[in-house]
């Protein structure tokens, strides 16, 4: 009994040798069950929740989310595994299979009696020069599309199947280079992800403008238009309701119908400025141009009725991201009143087009004149497929913008891990004292990635490590697996190749937490006194 | 490998405790929530995955074809449903093991696709995962299986269109060929209603064929083929009428008017009114009397402005006030109430008229046409009938004796006219009555032979999975499917279009029409099947068979109570 449970008796606790088992065991197992993700030959996982949704994924982060983790120190790996895919968008699984090796290779010293805490030392000398080697093999790289496209495909193949993985990959790219600006950071937020229960994954498509996801609201709006004006807008053209409690009062019929009328002239002064505009630009030479209103806020059938009578295209109640994405799509400004309605005002797009999809319509604004916007149209036949390609679709779009602002890459493939073991092996002489155990397990420990790879592929793990580091070792390029052969490649040649970024956060939280977790010598949880027995 | 310890569940059995204990033992089931499961492994969950299919698959498998036998399903709601249409069946069981619900989806988005076929999705599906077993217990991995399944899926859908029966039927001529076009939608109805297949397909052509219109380029919608069920009589006195039947009755006294000239409003036929607030201020009774002549005035300006624009029907979406209705029958115009706003749309478009939002006498442009509009009693039930030579709206009057009947008859006009959209959109016809099947069925045995890889034996079994479809329509009928199988088979060297037929004899005894079973060319009984829902069909199939193998893990969280959550649909419809 520890002492803990003199002050108070309802308290839990678990102490030294065995809370270390616990959270070894706890990350080991987590390990385990991710380990089969790993790769481009990694197998899916079926979620089903509490609802009844399935859900289909090999994404590390989204299983630890929809696990329902509750073990302690699982949660806690599941919250590093979430800060890497906040930073960096990649390499959740990774993480959790370093913390379980390294918390592995560290039992084996721990359990002869090597403290934790030289343990941890070893490790954190060993995270500085694994750093250092990291920073040796950088590919610096240039902004073209192909290497681009390589970056992509290698993120992408792991977390989808190999044709879904090669579609994506050329969205994915021009998606980033139509809006990634020459020295400013990158805003993923101007990649709108549209997803249409529709056919197959294979008609997914790059929009070069927005696609929204309501219709018209009118029956006798034109469905498709061609070379269209574009107003984008925030304003009300419904009746609304004075804040204040106001009443009329008549005396006959003639005050009453003066009063229908006075009470719409506010919003018909408004369309009729719109339509005016309309008629202004759609005249002359650009007779055959269109005009589409999109508003934020509502229209109602009134003035509806009277656009649909000018052929204009009115969209209400557009979602407010939209219109910060509209106007860098096709240019113009959002315009917040009806006065200054100018032609400068407008926005262009060649394309707009309602599809009607069962009862839900999508519009289409398309042909944009260079848009710092666009839109990623996912189709799939159902809803567990569409979420598949949109959580890897996030994935690729941030490997890519990371690979970007990095400048560099590393080559995959389990490349880094072969030669980073091989060096800290090295190392590992210099370092003086038990330390040294430390480096060496957590050399070891990295190899867990190229393993987890070679096994899910269907190879044997051990025969495929000697054959990389001897392929490393005689001829000093860094060598990653070719998952068809099982045999050593060269990432470079194959254009395989990691974020820079990913593998460093990874070494770092990996072990930050490795190093947290083996040096807990107990577990306590305060029991809650007030609450009746058992918790209930 | 994944270690689960019996003891693990005994333990978590035991405490059921809330967030973040200190857990005691090691093993993954321990760090889940309570209540979650979690299957791992070949014989955990991909044989349990393939069972589930197998029994969704049982129950619709005798629902298949001509012959097929209904289902008695009750739903949640305790409404009943005799059918044998599969995507109706599935949609009132609500499965819930995931991986039959992968395939049950793959059967919805072929609904949705194309609106038939929904068996052949389940049947096609769950056969290619009984296949698989087999070949999973013979030691292939579920990859290898998939990467064989998607290479027989490729060249089926290269093998498909050679099949084609050359009819001369495109796109554009849909409208020269009723007969044709009619023996497409027979096929449709005959796998749900034998019997009445060629009295309905003919009714549905024709229908379809009113809606197209003389240009077959604009896009044929599925929703301008109404249907309107009245009970009573028999299915064969069912009807078509060129324009739209409402089940109700009209306002005004007049009921029928001939060579009509309507106006549509949506907004009601009464005196207006601000969105305000309004008080009417009186100070003496002279006013009070003044007011309501003032009012009755204003209303018969408003409703002789409309007689004088010669308009003398006029529909309206909201409800006809009592005064406006007087002053309608004194200039003699017919007013029908409607409910729903789409049948509101739906009548503008069938007689060409403009919705107006406001009380107001339209213009000429505005202004529809329709030959008659009266009112008529079916059975008991009283319609409104908006009959229109030149309607872009047809309406099929369905009668039958029983609700069942007349739902069950709608679910099968429904597929044809499905099917008569899928022609729309592409006019290749495939033999049908398995003839397709099991050319399909040698074509990729002697393609499979040709394959080196491992593949080849899951190329071998897809083709096999093919013949299920003659072999259950055969069963289904009581006829030995062995036997018939064997004789397509043999057939198949010289004629690629020979196929399992159900027709209609003349008898020499029993002088009345028998119902026969044989095989014999469908080309020439004219058995015709799409190629555009064969295509989607197998296609659906085969990724849901794909997806499910693919599977090597289920984590299930701990189904949550209480209703189910709300769908937020149709946001934007409040007008």
């Amino acid at each position: 009994m520890s002492a803990i449970t003199t002050l108070n008796p309802k308290a839990e606790s678990a102490r030294q040798a065995q809370a270390l088992a616990i959270n070894i065991s706890a990350a080991r197992g987590l390990a385990e069950m991710l380990k089969t993700n790993l790769g481009p030959k990694g197998t899916m996982k079926m979620l089903v929740s509490g609802a009844g949704d399935i859900k289909i994924t090999k994404d590390g982060n989204t299983l630890l989310h929809e696990m329902q983790v509750q073990h302690p120190t699982a949660s806690l790996i599941a919250r590093a595994a979430t800060a890497q895919d906040d930073i960096t968008g990649d390499g959740t699984t990774s993480i959790v299979l370093l913390i379980g090796e390294l918390l592995k290779q560290a039992d084996l010293y721990i359990s002869e009696g090597l403290h934790p805490r030289i343990v941890a030392e070893g490790f954190e000398l060993a995270k500085k020069e694994a750093l250092q080697i990291l920073d040796t093999l950088k590919i610096s790289i240039k902004q073209d599309r192909e290497t681009l496209i390589q970056i992509a495909r290698t993120s992408l193949r792991t977390k989808l199947t190999m044709e879904n993985a090669d579609i994506l990959t050329d969205i994915v790219v021009d998606a980033i280079l139509a809006i990634n600006e020459a020295g400013k950071p990158t805003d993923l937020n101007m990649v709108e992800i549209m997803e249409m229960q529709h056919r197959t994954e294979a008609d997914s498509r790059l929009v070069r403008g927005i696609v929204l996801d309501h219709g018209g609201r009118h029956p006798s709006m034109p469905k498709a238009l061609k070379n269209a004006y574009i107003l984008t807008c925030n304003i009300s053209l419904e009746y609304e309701k004075p804040e204040v409690n106001a009443g009329f009062f008549y005396k006959n019929t003639e005050e009453r119908d003066r009063l229908v009328l006075s009470e719409r002239k506010f919003i018909d002064d408004r369309v009729q400025k719109i339509v005016e505009l309309k008629r202004k630009v759609c005249s002359g030479d650009d007779k055959d141009k269109t005009f589409v209103i999109i508003n934020q806020k509502g229209i109602d059938p009134l003035s509806l009725d009277v656009l649909a009578k000018e052929g204009i295209l009115a969209l209400r109640r557009a979602k407010r991201r939209n219109m910060e994405r509209l106007t860098l799509a096709c240019g113009g400004e959002a315009m917040n009143s009806v006065e200054n309605l100018t032609k400068e005002c407008l926005g262009f797009a060649e394309d707009v087009y309602e599809h009607v999809l069962g009862e839900e319509k999508f519009t289409f604004v398309e042909g944009c004149k260079n848009p710092k916007s666009v839109t990623v149209l996912l189709k799939g036949s159902t809803k567990y497929i569409l979420n598949q390609l949109k959580d890897a679709l996030r994935d690729g779009l941030r490997s890519v913008t990371n690979a970007i602002e990095d400048g560099c890459v590393i080559p995959g493939g389990g490349a880094f891990e072969i030669v980073a073991h091989q060096a800290l092996t090295q190392y590992k002489q210099q370092v003086k004292g038990r330390a040294r155990l430390g480096v060496q397990a957590f050399a070891e420990a990295l190899l867990i990635i190229p393993k987890a790879i070679a096994q899910n592929a269907g190879h044997d793990q051990q025969e495929t490590i000697v054959k990389l580091q001897h392929e490393y070792v005689t001829s000093k390029i860094p060598v990653g697996i070719d998952i068809t052969t099982g045999e050593a490649m060269e990432p470079k040649s194959l254009g395989i190749y990691d974020n820079y970024r990913v593998k460093k956060q990874l070494i770092h939280s990996s072990t930050s937490i490795a190093t947290n977790l083996i040096l807990v010598d107990e577990i306590l949880r305060a029991g809650l006194s007030s609450l009746r027995p058992g918790g209930q | 490998m994944i270690y689960i310890f019996t003891s693990d569940f005994i333990f978590t059995k035991q405490t059921i405790e809330m967030a973040l204990r200190v857990p005691k033992a090691p093993g993954f089931a321990s760090m889940m929530k309570e209540g979650s499961k979690y299957t791992h492994g070949l014989e955990e969950a991909v044989y349990r995955n393939i069972g589930a299919c197998k029994e969704l698959c049982e129950t619709t498998t005798s629902s298949f074809g001509p012959n097929g036998l209904n289902k008695m399903v009750i739903n949640h709601i305790e409404k009943l449903f005799v059918t044998n249409d599969a995507a109706s069946i599935l949609r009132e069981i609500d499965v819930v093991h995931p991986a039959a619900k992968i395939l049950m989806l793959a059967s919805d988005m072929q609904e949705k696709e194309i609106g038939d076929g929904t068996n052949y999705v389940i049947l096609f599906g769950s056969k290619l995962l009984e296949n698989a077993e087999s070949l999973l217990r013979m030691g292939l991995s579920p990859s290898e299986i998939t990467d064989g399944f998607n290479l027989a899926l490729k060249k089926t859908l290269e093998l498909l269109p050679t099949f084609e029966i050359k009819v001369n039927l495109t796109k554009e001529n849909l409208r020269d060929n009723e007969p044709i076009v009619s023996k497409v939608l027979q096929t449709a109805i005959g796998s749900k209603l034998f019997g009445y297949h060629e009295f309905l397909g003919d009714l549905v052509t024709k229908a379809c064929l009113t809606v197209t219109g003389s240009d077959s380029t604009s896009s044929f919608n599925v929703d301008n083929v109404r249907i309107c069920k009245i009970l009573g009589g028999g299915l064969f006195q069912s009807t078509m009428v060129p324009g739209m039947v409402l089940k109700r009755e009209v306002e005004s006294e007049i009921t029928k008017v001939n060579q009509a000239r309507i106006a549509v409003f949506s907004c009601p036929i009464d005196i207006q009114v601000t969105e305000t607030k309004g008080t009417v201020l009186l100070k003496s009774a002279d006013e009070l009397l003044a007011f309501a002549k003032d009012e009755e005035t204003s209303i018969e300006t408003q409703i002789k402005a409309l007689a004088d624009a010669g308009i003398n029907v006029i529909v309206s979406g909201g409800k006809v006030g009592e005064m406006a209705l007087h002053f309608l029958n004194k200039y003699k115009i017919m007013a029908v109430r409607l409910q729903s706003k789409f049948d509101l749309r739906r009548v503008a478009k069938t007689i060409d008229a403009v919705v107006l939002p406001k009380l107001r006498a339209p213009t000429h442009g505005e202004i529809g046409a329709c030959d008659s509009i009266f009112v008529d009693e079916i059975g008991d039930t009283h319609v409104i009938v908006f009959k229109h030579a030149k309607s872009r709206i047809a309406t099929l009057i369905l009668r039958g004796s029983t609700d069942q009947i007349l739902d069950d008859c709608e679910r099968a006009v429904d597929d044809a006219v499905n099917n008569f959209k899928a022609l729309t959109r592409d006019t290749i016809l495939l033999p049908g009555g398995g003839a397709t099947e099991i050319e399909l069925a040698s074509k990729l045995s002697e393609y499979a032979r040709t394959c080196p890889g491992i593949e080849q034996y899951a190329i071998q079994r897809y083709a096999e999975t093919f013949e299920y479809i003659p072999k259950i329509l055969a069963e289904n009928s009581g006829v030995k499917s062995t036997e018939i199988l064997a004789k397509l088979y043999v057939g198949h060297h010289d004629n690629p279009n020979l196929g399992f037929l159900i027709g209609q004899a003349k008898s020499e005894t029993t002088q009345s029409n028998d119902i026969t079973y044989e095989t014999g060319d469908v080309k020439l009984s004219e058995l015709y099947d799409l190629y555009i829902t064969k295509k989607w069909a197998v296609l659906f199939a085969t990724k849901a068979a794909c997806t499910v193998l693919s599977v090597d893990e289920i984590i299930c969280a701990k189904p949550a109570g209480g209703p189910k959550q709300k769908e937020n649909k149709g946001w934007d419809n409040d007008d």
